[in-house]
């Protein structure tokens, strides 16, 4: 039923332009009071700037759709995790907030998850941190981006399909807990596709200067190298792999880039030939996603980057399922969210039960050059997408 | 022995005094407005988890400013403490089980032993030397604790950090859930804190500590054992952070690598030089005001540190005595006028 | 195998030669003016961004290797002579805490004026491709880089040993009240060194831009190391600054082979040891 409720008014938002205020939509529900968890100051500004634009936008069209009074709260983290989950506890106590969206750091992910559970509400984040859909899971928090599983496998599967010659793969991981999640994924994958796994450079989290690991790469001449780190580390060691001339001598192949906010940050130069793995990419041909082009295009005169994508879809999906459940915390709209399928940025999306994971494609880009840009932010085309899960009986995660 | 040779390679930096602590007569007026305050904060603020806030980066201020405005040591390395308090109160409570004073006890040992060995190295050095070190130090601490992400839980964060009871063997007198009644443990223990430190500090140990402040060679003349005083005010400060730092992770449930970085330690020495160095009420000004400041300027302005950088300028040029020095010289000037108007 | 570590010892002395770069002002500022600024590394990031408007303008990186520093050089003459020069007598820990400032409002004006994502700067197109050594490339960049400092560390040297100037900055780091009884003006010498140290700092940031970019966060980073690299030459040191910042510069890179996790650790470890058995570093003067 939640499925037909959502096509519906997924039609109504389309034709919101002409159909201003349908009389039928207009009842006296409560007004809905829902919070963005952004870091608009701070050392993640870059991140938060587009999260809040996506957060307002869903926000403002709801208000019209759904035909319902929407109080929105920001809480800046101040790029702060202990400052972000102060202002959540704040909210829970002090104004009996419940609706909770965003979060940049997967640590304040986890941890204003845990704070959200405890009040009985729901909390949905873009974080990558595989824990919270893992180990870590709890009833109110539900994910939107795909974990580092799914992320590794479908940018190397599809690459190694592409490059069939390609036998020896370099990695070059971040010592953070995600960064070695994300290793153990390529391994097992080298493993299953019988590749050479000819090394791996661990680098400290403050690392800036690459190359010294580049020059490590370069010793066991790798066919593909693999830079499972992300943000700045990753657009620098990109930099400098460029730099060293190793794109000319292998392929090389950006995991858990930030899409195209990172793209344009490295220039059409840098990326010209590299492959990125992405949770969204604005050109992406599905319904959802012309609307969102189109709309932050006529909102903000930019094109939709992936925190702005992600945390539109989330508060959009939030608060449909609010006014379809008609409840505003607990189980029951944890219960509407379960299984939820709506069209989403990348197509059909659901909500799994099992894990509050959210089934979705993941991309594997290509960047090219300057001259062949159809636009300013025509970076990359996307050469292969799809979904890959821990499936739900092996997941570690028990609801 | 090292006091020597430690001496800073300095011309001009001798011991210029830093700010003035507040004045004796003083003391048992600030004693009644720390109170004061204490007791009004949950009361003005919009909650009591704000205000909690406030308090333990307040104990963390006054700390520091043992350190910096009663000895004249500028210390990057409170995030050691505030890290570790964090980190080993929330292990023996996830892994042993202990209880809430337990708890705070150990973090409280922590940090004594911790700041006993960082003391004992740093205080080998002055002036930049030494700070120098307290920095280098951090960064290594920093490293230790995201390289141990099995205990620390890396850059994820140690979670699900418990807020147990007060109890008696298995029986709770009090529940601290509540944001309030947390609010008010912490109270306690910050009005314990600040009046011991207010005892100390004006006790002959305190007045020993200035006099190392104000000349150094001085007081080793006089026959003090300097290296030993600084130690003692080391091992008193690491404590206070611990014990901070393990209020905030039961605060936030939630231990965050953030705790033991260097930008922490920059935090508490804002907080502590912009509410004025050298008094300690102006510790609970400076951790308030900046709280305060973000709390309110982050949700209009996205770029407001930028105040925080013109704050601490301001405060070298023209206050070097802080907010506290600030709010003193007004009340000064105040009364000089009223008698002033009563002559005439 | 062997032939990672030679490698490894070359690209190290390159990146060493970047590092004297970086720290050479800081030390050049702390041995005449016994001054700590804690915002050389904000001057660092400015260069970048510097760069990266003035190439996105002009397309001429030349320029922005010239302009740049000059610039930057510029502004510190104007906040040595309205600020810095009022705390010149106070302990460090003012210092400190005013270039902290410095350093704040610099980082928070940068993400006003270039928003909070990066900047990528391209390579100057003279200088793009590598020299390919069997296995292993090195960018021709980066050899430009070694050449470019070593013309920078031979220039200042020759300034600092063979001019007038030199002799009242090495005068100065003895004694300021002696240049001051041969009749110089030590307040001039003073600014002219504050906004030569400082324009080093904005040369670094112009140079590395092509290698990282220009990023509102990258102050803090490149402060610590350059302490390291001063800490460990010696403050105040020239030659010092020259020997660490290629010692720095091989270690870290040996370090990325060897045990790669380690490598910040190692070079904060190593100043920590350095400033306990050696405090003024190894070339510094007690």
């Amino acid at each position: 039923m939640s499925v037909r409720t959502h096509t519906a008014t997924f039609a109504i938002t389309l034709l919101a332009g002409s159909l201003l205020a349908t009389p039928l939509m207009a009842q006296d529900k409560p007004a809905i009071d829902f919070y963005g968890v952004k870091s608009v100051s701070g050392a993640f500004a870059s991140y938060g700037k587009y999260a809040e634009m996506g957060s307002q936008l869903a926000v403002e069209e709801m208000q019209e759709t759904l035909d319902r009074e929407i109080n929105y709260t920001t809480l800046d983290t101040e790029g702060n995790a202990g400052r972000a989950i102060r202002k959540v506890q704040e909210a829970i106590n002090q104004e009996d907030a419940r609706l909770f969206n965003g979060a940049t750091l997967s640590s304040t992910a986890l941890a204003i998850g845990k704070e959200v559970d405890k009040a009985g509400g729901v909390f949905m984040t873009p974080a990558g941190a595989d824990e919270l859909t893992g180990s870590e899971c709890n009833a109110a928090t539900f994910r939107w981006s795909v974990p580092t599983y799914g992320a590794i496998r479908e940018t190397l599967v599809p690459l190694i399909e592409k490059l069939p010659d390609a036998k020896r793969w370099y990695t070059i991981t971040p010592e953070y807990v995600f960064g070695e999640a994300l290793l153990q994924n390529a391994e097992k994958v080298f493993e299953e596709y019988g590749l050479e796994h000819v090394g791996n450079s661990y680098h400290s989290l403050q690392e800036q200067e690459f190359s010294g690991y580049l020059t490590n790469a370069m010793s066991t001449s790798p066919d593909v190298l693999v830079l499972l780190n992300f943000g700045a580390q990753s657009s620098n060691a990109l930099r400098q792999a460029r730099n060293f001339g190793l794109n000319e001598q292998m392929d090389i192949v950006m995991v858990w880039s930030a899409g195209l906010d990172q793209l344009q940050e490295l220039g059409a130069d840098n990326v010209e030939g590299i492959y990125f793995g992405a949770q969204y990419w604005h050109e992406v041909d599905t319904p959802m996603n012309r609307h969102l082009v189109e709309k932050v295009k006529e909102a903000y005169d930019i094109t939709p980057n992936y925190p702005l994508a992600a945390d539109y879809i989330m508060t959009r999906t939030m608060l449909e399922a609010v006014d379809a459940s008609g409840a505003s915390e607990g189980p029951e709209l944890i219960a509407a969210l379960e299984g939820r399928t709506y069209q989403g940025p990348t197509g059909e999306e659901t909500i799994r039960a099992a894990d509050h994971q959210v089934i979705k494609d993941y991309y594997l880009l290509q960047g090219k050059g300057q001259a062949e840009m159809d636009d300013a932010d025509d970076f990359a085309d996307i050469i292969s997408s799809g979904h890959s899960f821990v499936e739900e009986d092996k997941s570690v995660c028990q609801l | 022995m090292d006091t020597k040779t430690g001496a800073v390679a300095s011309k001009r930096n001798g011991a210029t005094p830093l700010a003035r602590p507040g004045r004796i007569r003083w003391a048992p007026g600030t004693t009644l407005a720390m109170l004061v305050v204490v007791v009004l904060l949950p009361v003005v603020l919009p909650s009591a988890t704000l205000a909690t806030e406030i308090l333990i980066f307040a104990m963390a201020a006054l700390a520091c400013n043992l350190l910096l405005g009663y000895t004249g040591l500028l210390s990057f390395g409170q995030a050691i403490f505030f890290g570790a308090g964090a980190y080993c109160s929330a292990l023996g409570m996830l892994h042993w089980q202990l209880g809430l004073f337990s708890a705070l006890l150990l973090a409280l040992g922590v940090g004594a032993v911790l700041a006993l060995l960082v003391g004992l190295l740093c205080i080998r050095r002055k002036g930049i030397y030494f700070v120098m070190l307290t920095l280098a130090l951090t960064q290594m601490a920093y490293f230790l604790a995201y390289t141990l992400s099995d205990w620390t839980g890396g850059d994820n964060g140690l979670l699900g950090v418990p807020r147990p009871p007060i109890a008696l063997g298995d029986t709770t007198l009090v529940s601290l859930a509540s944001p309030l009644a947390f609010y008010g443990l912490v109270a306690v223990l910050f009005a314990v804190i600040y009046i011991m430190a207010r005892r100390i500090t004006s006790s002959p140990f305190g007045s020993t500590l200035l006099a190392i402040r104000e000349n150094e060679a001085r007081a080793a003349a006089l026959g003090y054992d300097i290296r030993l005083f600084k130690i003692m005010v080391f091992v008193l400060s690491g404590a206070i952070t611990a014990l901070a730092g393990a209020l905030y992770a039961m605060l936030l449930n939630f231990a965050p690598l953030s705790n033991i970085e260097l930008l922490m330690s920059e935090q508490i020495l804002i907080m502590t030089i912009i509410g004025g160095t050298g008094s300690l009420f102006g510790s609970l000004l400076g951790a308030g005001s900046i709280v305060l400041l973000g709390d309110i300027l982050s949700a209009i302005w996205p770029r407001w540190m930028l105040l925080l950088g013109v704050a601490l300028i301001a405060v070298v040029i023209f206050m070097r005595g802080g907010l506290w020095g600030g709010l003193t010289s007004l009340l000064q000037r105040a009364r000089r006028a009223s008698s002033h108007d009563k002559e005439a | 195998m062997l032939n990672v570590y030679l490698f490894q010892v070359l690209n190290g002395l390159g990146l060493g030669m970047i590092y004297f770069l970086i720290s050479v002002g800081l030390t050049l500022i702390f041995g005449l003016l016994n001054f700590v600024n804690f915002a050389h590394g904000a001057f660092f990031l400015l260069g970048s961004y510097l760069c990266y408007t003035l190439v996105t303008l002009t397309g001429n990186f030349w320029l922005a290797l010239v302009a740049g520093p000059l610039v930057i050089a510029m502004l510190a003459w104007a906040l040595e002579r309205s600020l810095i020069q009022r705390i010149y007598h106070l302990p460090h820990t003012f210092q400190i805490l005013v270039t902290l400032g410095i350093a704040l409002i610099i980082q928070e004006l940068s993400i006003m004026i270039w928003g909070p994502v990066g900047k990528s700067v391209p390579t100057p197109e003279l200088l793009q491709g590598v020299v390919r050594f069997g296995n292993f490339a090195y960018p021709i960049y980066r050899l430009f880089l070694i050449a470019f400092s070593a013309g920078v560390a031979i220039l200042l040297w020759l300034l600092l040993e063979r001019t007038r100037f030199g002799a009242l900055v090495r005068a100065g780091s003895e004694s300021t009240e002696m240049v001051s009884l041969l009749g110089s003006n030590i307040f001039r010498l003073f600014s002219i060194t504050f906004a030569l140290g400082v324009g080093l700092a904005g040369l670094a940031g112009v140079l590395s831009a092509p290698l990282r970019g220009a990023h509102p966060f990258i102050g803090p980073e490149v402060l610590g190391l350059a302490f390291v690299v001063v800490v460990i030459g010696g403050m105040g040191s020239f030659s010092g600054a020259l020997v660490a910042g290629l010692l720095v510069g091989v270690v870290q890179s040996l370090m990325t082979t060897l045990w790669p996790q380690g490598a910040s650790l190692m070079i904060y470890a190593a100043m920590a040891v350095v400033i306990l058995l050696r405090p003024y570093g190894l070339f510094g003067r007690a």
